[in-house]
């Protein structure tokens, strides 16, 4: 059911869309305003988090090389474990000589 | 349009683009601007922010280039990033229906032979106040469908609505619409 709302607001409506808004003046070297802002967004400096995580496989390289050092260069253990036990009692022993307990 | 943009294929230029041709992408800006500037003018309350939109449009196009499959005309999908740039920008301002008033001094009119052109101005601005006044989905979807002449189907797609959905906000926008013009009348 129309009623004279509805007739003001479709005049309204034809007027807005009579209006062709003159952006003839904006337009004008909008693609070089643009590309500028493109090219200053890429000269940015990168944010300390994104190059945290650019850095992530660098951080797992080290962390593999490392594990693979301390399994490769590591020292052999004693299957003796008698040896081991001794081996530390002395030394508890000889410490606590010196210390005179 | 640009008529030696034109001739380049939407296609060739997009490529050209995805290799880091700076040029084409220009040429792609200066074929379809005019398109956005006209659409994002609807929304936007000044220059500035004019600009401001339209440079965010086309960043995003820029940014999101590389995910663009070419299924779909170029076009369409500049239209629903363009749009989606104008709901942000109305969202993003809230507050705006405190902060507008009508002028009544803009319609006085200075002389006979300005009252036709005053008359369709002061209809303008009754219209961009009492846009001003609905939330951003119903701004959206009248301004689509009634400025810009987009159809349900054409809305729904801009917006990534449902066409059922796109029908009740168009109706609700044009009830309230209505409120608000007929507030003012009495006044």
């Amino acid at each position: 059911m129309r009623d004279k709302a509805d007739e003001r607001l479709d005049q309204l409506f034809a007027a807005a869309r009579a209006e062709r808004i003159d952006t003839a003046a904006l337009e004008e070297h909008f693609e070089t305003r643009l590309l500028a802002r493109i090219r200053e967004q890429r000269s940015e400096s990168i944010p300390w988090y994104a190059l945290a995580w650019r850095m992530l496989p660098a951080f797992a390289v080290v962390a593999a090389a490392i594990t693979i050092g301390t399994f490769t260069f590591a020292p052999t253990r004693s299957n003796d474990l008698f040896a081991a036990i001794s081996g530390d009692q002395d030394e508890t022993a000889s410490s606590s000589y010196l210390i005179g307990e | 349009m640009d008529c030696a943009a034109s001739e380049i294929s939407d296609e060739s230029l997009i490529s050209a683009i995805r290799t880091g041709n700076d040029a084409a992408f220009a040429q792609l800006v200066g074929k379809y601007k005019r398109r956005v500037f006209g659409l994002a003018a609807r929304f936007a309350r000044d220059n500035d922010e004019l600009d401001d939109i339209c440079q965010n449009v086309f960043i995003k196009v820029y940014e999101h280039l590389p995910s663009f499959r070419n299924d779909a005309p170029f076009e369409h999908w500049l239209t629903r990033v363009a749009v989606r740039t104008c709901h942000d920008a109305l969202r993003s301002r809230r507050h705006e229906k405190n902060n507008v008033r009508l002028d009544d001094r803009a319609f006085e009119i200075q002389d006979k032979a300005e009252k036709a052109r005053d008359e369709a101005r002061q209809a303008r601005e009754i219209l961009k106040f009492a846009l001003s006044r609905l939330t951003p989905n119903e701004r959206l979807v009248i301004t689509l469908m009634e400025l810009e002449g987009l159809t349900v189907k054409e809305t729904a797609a801009a917006t990534d609505w449902s066409e059922a959905n796109v029908k009740v906000r168009a109706h609700r926008a044009r009830q309230a619409l209505k409120r608000i013009v007929e507030e003012h009348n009495e006044r």
